[in-house]
């Protein structure tokens, strides 16, 4: 349905100069003679016919008919509803068609006579519309936009015997109407091997397989389902294919392609949250706004990895351009509404980014409400721990640090008295000052600087004085900074070895990790030039200064200061070197603990970091030096006066004094270094968010009205406004979306929680498309039965064991997966002696993929299924459970990341593969092969392919060869080497059954010309092995 | 739900389907677009070829074990019909990373040289990647008029220059980003991001593959390097694994990891072993009747045997001829072994891989290993251009002296372009540039010796006939016989395309 648009174009005529003639009142439907209710009566009508055209996304014309104000104040062209005088309101004389050129609506059905009479009779009435400013809503009819439900399973009288639950009276009844039945139960082997796979991942041993098999007690059966729940291993299952959909990964992606080296206390997490059965609404709070939940937890704060578990694009956020950052940023958030959308909703909210949704009634006003839920959320990394932890270790830190400084000043103002006086020694009749005093100093004929000492790496030599970088790699690392640093001058007197040189830096301040640096860096972007070197260039200008042609050996004095007005200025031997600039990136803290400071060396990580040549002296100062100091400081380049000189100027007084400072620095030092770091993870950082502004188009240069931030009005039972302004703190909008998101009257999170957990038990969901209940997704095949298991997994608090439990108890799911065993049913229950292909045809022709679930589907194990197996049926298994990731591959870092896939041995690499480092773009080819998905990519089913890349990493991978000899030494080991018995155990290993009379002799023959490690081999490469029935 | 179009392409299974029926089918393996036909063929190479190369490498057992199986014969090849009659059948693509400078290479500004040394103004925002842009600097290189067609290249590209008259440039095109990886991400794969099908993906997914011994999708990285992002640019993303590009690793013994039989296992043993298998896998498909998935698992071991002969046989240069390595440039250094990976091009489009993507250029490095001239572009794509320009070159030359270029696709394509003025002040180099640069085409269905668009005086904006990276795979696409807004997978909500929303073909330039 299209609106009024054409109609009030500017350009076209207005009511006022009336060129579409004369508008005859006469003509118009009589108003009603009722009392009209808007609510009721008008605001539906509006809706369905208007808004299209006029409502929060397009308002062609200038006009919107879905909001009280706007709607009376009308379009372009003025006012369309004049209350109190229909025969005068445009709006009448549009839907009634006298304004023969613009009908209204201008397709689709026109308004009958009994609307055009309801609209009058209301705008007479003085077209009174609710105060609340806002349009009225009106359920949408989707299917899975109503309350959830909790339908009566339907009864049986015939077939209760098939009936273990109330999942098989909803499965039956659709089997039972198109001719079919539910298989009997599968064999308890079976039934073993499909649950522990199902629950935990790993195939059961072979006692376990005895035990369950021998088992004939009632309750067998729920004591393993029991036991496998209880197993820390199911949350290794459930936590992977939870991770799938949270597109979790432990590098950047993009360019850099960055190891995430903590990402993985999310993933321990999420193992530890299905381990506990935190309640659901629980788990989808925590992913939201975890780290601003009263009371506040590291729990709580790791959860809410999700938002950013994603892929983030480093280097265009570093760039230069803004237009192309700003466009990052929003691919950025897309990113990040579409998991939130996707995994808890099942909505593609994303795809109203640039206009509204397709299909889905999503505004494109309301993607960006919710951007603005979530747009102070950043990529990075924070400390995990309680608020009070935090806030204890915080006050101890900034205790110790403030008596350090304080004996560091002591030492500081003795040492630089010492100092001026052996320099003027050192140059009689000088006037000025030798300079002001650093907070920290290096010179290299012995260590004066007590502030932050350090160490020489890659060959770095002291020598005749001077800090020596002779090659690449070499260079200087001070200890962590023992108090912030803000603004700051860094100094250095520096001989390049030669200028043809490039990247390296005299003096770097960087963060631990060397991300964040400013730094003296010689010849990078521009050759032979001086800058002021940073992360991502961010604070970096190209100056117009000239080039460097000091010759080789010959010190130049250099010095950047970093005013605390964000300005920047670079001085060459005391004099400014090009024009001193505030870059767009805001000055940078350096924290205490964590910060350090390098010599000849860019920073940690960067490409071409070194600087080779030498270093009399760096300093750097905790405050912006003027340039008349810097000037000074030239003044008495060279005079690094020795340590002894500066000692020898002190009288015993003040060498007392220092000394004392200086034990006591030792000693708080000690203790500072005794106080653990708190872990940090990749959690996002935070930021108060400018107020959010729709974007037309979804393109960045064209900014609409500020929005505030909301939930989603397709959501009817709940309110999607939360009162928030605009710039409402950023903890409270994801506060109030996780409350919106998790009321049990949001008929979306339930639902989509239970199809994925149906949908990973069968390898089919309800709905086939377990991240979009959309009006593109695919409808229920069993849509009571989803709404009964929704129901019940709400009323049991959230437990998602309970819909383990109820799901894998039933029936439906212990029924054989074999076509035949069906067929031989039918045949005997009804007495057809047809020929079994034809009877298996009919089965297949009724419902040939098994929608309705007359069989259990057999299924190829998931990637990470098939490699935790091998290492479990080859007893090398290590279940060490949670931690940092192993890596099996190599890295190069150029400042780019590769990954060369390795195949490493070791105990580490027995992990179970949820454990492995999941990077992005180095794919692991035997994993890859088995469909495991790329880390960046939102997967809410797997795809399942058989290709000859597959049997090539299973044939020859060198991990499955000595997986086959292991398997086959411990068979051995476990039959005291009587081969026929170590075939059977083999077999028994591997597949969870002894091997038929014919088989073992196969294998016999096999294992005695080849060995038995190629029966291995066959056994791990087998159909039976990599398929669950 | 109408999910139940089994044997029907990709293309048309999926052009009516609801949302992810067929993902859904525990046989998948079949469903998902998995080699389950009777056999193989080897459609360009005769039995005969096929066993005088068993000899080579350790392919040659497994083969021995599918002879003795006498299952070695062929049978229609696992191809799907396109949507309507193609000009091409087949991919090669040269994707330099970096970002080759337009200005320097193929797009001609006299301009330049007027304005050489003086400020850019009225361009708007500054569209480089560093900032601060410096003069404008005239071309480094000299321009002239090469073949009948009298095209304007630089004197950096003497051997391509010489194909002028094959060549179809496209001077307008437009790239979405102006940072590598988004940009490289979106001429591979339509998007910006990790994550989305690239385009070899899309053309095994909708043509599937001419010779099941090879996989329908090779990549040829740089000898030097991997291009920022690795696999990421090659990906199946949501795609069912078996369309994702199968990165070749072109010096090697063993081309693809895991091909060959280990070491310490003589062959013997191996056939054996597959004999064992093959027992244990029929056993398992002929109890579990009607479970294609199963049917599908024995026959991916026949093919794989396959692949053991076939690849060692596709990569190895030895049979080439003297002359043929010579005009690739085999015995000249100085290409650093992309020579080698062109002339394997070649070989692989001859046995019928789909596409062949050769990157020239890796990330990073010091000094750098692709064309990133930031610092200094004369060094630089001088040294990018003695890997490049030769091999190039002879692929071309070669296709077309075989016939190939009939039906084949030769695609040429960076990036972004470079900046006309120079990246910080008084310095040699240029920074990104995504609103104007040069891409060509050569081969099957394309205009010879021609030139489409163009960008503004200095290089800057596109001039005219704007050419964004969806129009160009669109493009392509349609010389391959596929319509790009049929050619769908749905996943997470939304039927994806390769062009996303966007993309219309570009007529002008069609033969």
């Amino acid at each position: 349905m299209v609106g009024l648009a054409a109609v009030l174009c500017p350009r076209l005529s207005s009511a006022a100069d009336s060129s579409a003639g004369p508008v005859d009142p006469a003509r118009l439907p009589v108003p009603a003679a009722t009392t009209i209710d808007f609510t009721r009566d008008i605001q539906p009508l509006l809706s369905a016919n208007c808004e299209k055209c006029h409502g929060a996304e397009k308002q062609k014309g200038g006009l919107r008919l879905d909001a009280k104000s706007a709607a009376l104040k009308g379009g372009d062209d003025g006012k369309v509803i004049v209350p109190g005088k229909s025969a005068e309101s445009r709006l009448i004389h549009l839907v009634a068609g006298l304004e023969p050129d613009k009908p209204m609506p201008p397709k689709g059905e026109r308004l009958s006579l009994e609307q055009i009479s309801r609209l009058r009779a209301w705008i007479d009435q003085g077209a009174p519309w609710p105060d609340d400013g806002k349009a009225v809503r009106v359920r949408n009819d989707h299917w899975s936009l109503q309350p959830v439900q909790r339908p009566d399973p339907p009864t049986f009288v015939n077939r209760k015997s098939q009936i273990v639950n109330p999942i098989d009276a909803f499965i039956l009844s659709r089997l039972v109407t198109n001719g079919l039945a539910l298989s009997p139960f599968a064999g308890r082997a079976a039934l073993i091997r499909r649950l522990s796979f199902d629950l935990i991942g790993l195939p059961p041993s072979p006692t376990e397989v005895d035990a369950f098999v021998a088992d004939k007690s009632a309750g067998a059966y729920e004591e393993l389902i029991e036991r496998l729940l209880a197993s820390p291993r199911y949350g290794e299952r459930w936590g992977r294919h939870w991770l799938d959909v949270a597109r979790y990964t432990e590098s950047q992606g993009f360019e850099y392609d960055r190891l995430r080296d903590n990402a993985w206390h999310y993933r321990d997490y999420v193992i530890r949250s299905f381990n506990d059965d935190k309640p659901y609404d629980r788990f989808m709070k925590e992913q939201i706004a975890g780290d601003v939940l009263e009371p506040l937890t590291g729990e709580g704060i790791v959860g809410a990895s999700l938002l950013v578990c994603g892929p983030w694009d480093e280097a265009g956020n570093g760039q230069a351009n803004v237009t192309q950052r700003t466009i990052t940023r929003e691919e950025e958030m897309e990113d990040m509404i579409s998991v939130v959308g996707q995994t808890f909703l099942g909505l593609t909210i994303n795809c109203a980014r640039c206009h509204s949704h397709k299909f889905d009634p999503i505004s494109q006003e309301e993607y960006y409400r919710v951007k603005s839920v979530f747009d102070g959320v950043k990529h990075g990394e924070r400390p995990v721990a309680s608020m009070a932890e935090t806030r204890a270790r915080e006050q101890r830190l900034a205790a110790l640090r403030k008596d350090i400084a304080g004996a560091q000043s002591i030492v500081a103002r003795i040492e630089s008295e010492g100092w001026k006086r052996a320099a003027a020694q050192r140059r009689p009749g000088a006037k000025e000052l030798p300079g002001p005093t650093p907070f920290a100093r290096w010179t290299f004929d012995a260590t004066t600087n007590f502030v932050m000492p350090g160490k020489l790496k890659g060959g770095a030599k002291i020598e005749d004085g001077r800090l020596r970088l002779a090659k690449d790699g070499a260079f200087y690392q001070t200890a962590p900074l023992p108090r912030d640093i803000r603004e700051k001058t860094l100094e250095a007197w520096v001989a390049p070895a030669d200028l043809k040189q490039g990247g390296g830096a005299a003096i770097s301040i960087e963060s631990e990790d060397g991300s964040v640096f400013d730094a003296i860096v010689f010849g990078e972007r521009q050759p032979l030039k001086w800058t002021a070197g940073s992360g991502g260039f961010e604070r970096t200008r190209d100056l117009d200064a000239p080039q460097e042609t000091s010759p080789p050996g010959a010190l130049i004095h250099m010095a950047i200061v970093y005013r605390a007005d964000n300005s920047i200025a670079v001085f060459r031997n005391g004099v400014p070197y090009g024009k001193p600039y505030t870059p767009a990136s805001p000055l940078q803290t350096y924290q205490s603990g964590s910060a350090r400071v390098l010599l000849g060396m860019r920073h940690t990580g960067g490409g071409r970091p070194f600087l080779t040549g030498e270093i009399k002296q760096a300093a750097l100062h905790d405050r912006a030096l003027s340039k008349e100091e810097i000037a000074a400081s030239f003044q008495v380049s060279g005079l690094a006066v020795p340590q002894a000189e500066i000692l020898a100027a002190l009288n015993d007084t003040e060498r007392a004094e220092r000394d004392v400072a200086l034990a006591q620095m030792k000693a708080l030092r000690e203790v500072l270094n005794g106080v653990k770091p708190v872990p940090m993870s990749y959690v996002g950082t935070r930021i108060q968010p400018a107020p959010t502004k729709l974007l037309r188009r979804g393109d960045v240069t064209l900014p609409g009205d500020v929005v505030t931030s909301g939930g989603l009005a397709a959501v009817f039972d709940l309110e999607p406004e939360f009162g928030l302004a605009a710039d409402a703190p950023e903890a409270q909008r994801r506060l109030k979306f996780a409350e919106w998101l998790a009321d049990a009257r949001n008929p979306l999170p339930a639902r989509v929680m239970a199809n994925r957990v149906w949908h990973l038990h069968f390898g089919q969901g309800l709905v086939s498309t377990p991240s979009d209940f959309g009006v593109s997704g695919a409808r229920p095949t069993h849509p009571e039965l989803l709404d009964w298991l929704a129901a019940k997994f709400i009323e049991s608090g959230w437990s998602v064991k309970t819909l383990h439990r109820l799901i894998v108890n039933s029936a439906t799911y212990r029924q054989s997966s074999a076509i035949d065993d069906l067929n031989r049913q039918r045949r005997d229950s009804r007495q057809i002696a047809n020929h079994e292909s034809e009877i298996i045809n009919e089965a297949q022709r009724l419902d040939a993929d098994n929608t309705l679930l007359w069989r259990f589907p057999p299924r190829r194990l998931e990637a990470e299924a098939v490699r935790d197996a091998v290492l479990a049926v080859s007893g090398r298994i290590n279940l060490e459970a949670g931690g940092p990731s192993f890596r099996p591959f190599d890295a190069l870092k150029f400042p780019a990341n590769a990954f060369m896939p390795v195949d490493k041995i070791g105990p580490e690499f027995n992990r179970r593969t949820v454990y492995r480092m999941n990077v992005n773009s180095g794919k692991e080819p035997l994993l890859d092969a088995f469909d495991c998905p790329d880390p960046s990519v939102k997967t809410p089913r797997r795809g399942v392919t058989t290709t000859p890349l597959q049997a090539l990493g299973l044939m020859n991978n060198s991990f499955v060869q000595r997986h086959a000899a292991h398997l086959a030494e411990r068979a051995l080991k476990e039959s005291e080497n009587d081969l026929p018995r170590a075939i059977r155990t083999a077999y028994r290993l591997a597949l969870g059954r002894a091997p038929t009379k014919e088989e073992s002799k196969r294998a016999l023959a096999a294992a005695k010309s080849r060995s038995l490690t190629n029966v291995c081999w066959a056994l791990l490469n087998s159909t039976e092995f990599v398929y669950v029935r | 739900m109408s999910g139940k179009h089994k044997h029907a392409s990709p293309l048309i299974r999926n052009a009516g389907l609801r949302p992810g029926v067929f993902l859904n089918d525990p046989r998948a393996g079949s469903e998902t677009g998995a080699p389950v036909s009777a056999a193989s063929a080897v459609p360009l190479l005769s039995r005969r070829h096929f066993l005088a190369n068993t000899a080579h490498g350790l392919g040659g057992v497994a083969l021995a074990w599918l002879l003795s199986r006498d299952q070695a014969h062929g049978a229609a090849p696992s191809s799907h019909p396109p949507h309507f009659a193609a000009k091409a059948k087949r991919v090669v693509q040269i994707f330099c990373c970096g970002g080759v400078s337009h200005l320097d290479t193929f797009d001609y500004k006299p301009e330049l040289e007027r304005m050489h040394g003086k400020t850019l103004e009225g361009k708007g925002e500054n569209l480089g990647f560093f900032g601060q842009p410096g003069k404008v600097m005239k071309s480094v290189y000299e321009f002239r008029q090469h073949g009948r067609s009298g095209a304007w290249m630089s004197s950096l590209l003497p051997h391509v220059a010489g194909c002028a008259d094959d060549l179809c440039f496209i001077h307008s095109m437009y790239a979405k980003s102006n940072n590598h990886t988004p940009a490289t991400f979106q001429m591979n794969s339509g998007f910006t991001l990790n994550g989305f099908p690239s385009m070899g993906a899309w053309l095994s997914y909708g043509l599937g593959t001419e010779n099941e011994n090879l996989p329908a999708f090779v990549v040829l990285p740089d000898p030097r390097g991997l291009i920022a992002g690795g696999s990421i640019n090659w990906t199946s993303g949501f795609l069912p694994a078996n369309h994702q590009g199968v990165p070749f690793r072109t010096n090697s013994r063993e081309p693809i990891v895991d091909l060959n039989t280990p070491a310490d296992i003589p062959s013997k043993a191996r056939i054996a072993d597959m004999n064992l298998l093959a027992s244990m896998n029929r056993e398992f498909a002929e109890a579990h009747p009607g479970d294609g998935a199963f049917a599908a698992r024995l026959r991916s071991y026949e093919l794989a045997a396959r692949m053991q002969s076939s690849i060692p046989e596709a990569t190895n240069l030895d049979s080439e001829s003297d002359a043929t390595k010579k005009l690739y440039g085999l015995d000249d250094d100085s290409n650093k072994g992309f020579s080698r990976n062109c002339l394997m091009a070649r070989r692989l489009l001859e046995r019928g891989v789909r596409f062949v993507q050769i990157f020239n250029g890796g990330s990073f490095g010091s000094p750098r290993i692709n064309w990133d001239g930031h610092e200094n572009l004369k060094e630089n794509h001088d040294t990018q251009a003695a890997t490049m320009d030769r091999p190039v070159a002879a692929l071309i030359h070669d296709l077309k002296q075989r016939g190939m270029l009939e039906d084949t696709l030769f695609v040429w394509a960076t990036e972004f372009g470079r900046s006309p003025s120079t990246q910080g002040i008084n310095s040699p180099g240029r920074d990104h540039h995504p609103t104007a640069f040069t891409c060509f085409l050569a081969g099957a269905g394309v205009k010879k010796g021609f030139h489409y668009g163009a960008s503004d005086e200095v290089g800057y904006f596109v001039a005219e006939n704007k050419v964004t990276v969806p129009d160009f795979h669109a493009t392509i696409l349609h010389l391959l016989g596929i319509d790009h807004e049929k050619l769908t997978f749905y996943h997470n909500g939304i039927n994806r395309r390769l062009t996303d929303v966007h993309g219309k073909v570009i007529e002008g330039i069609l033969a």
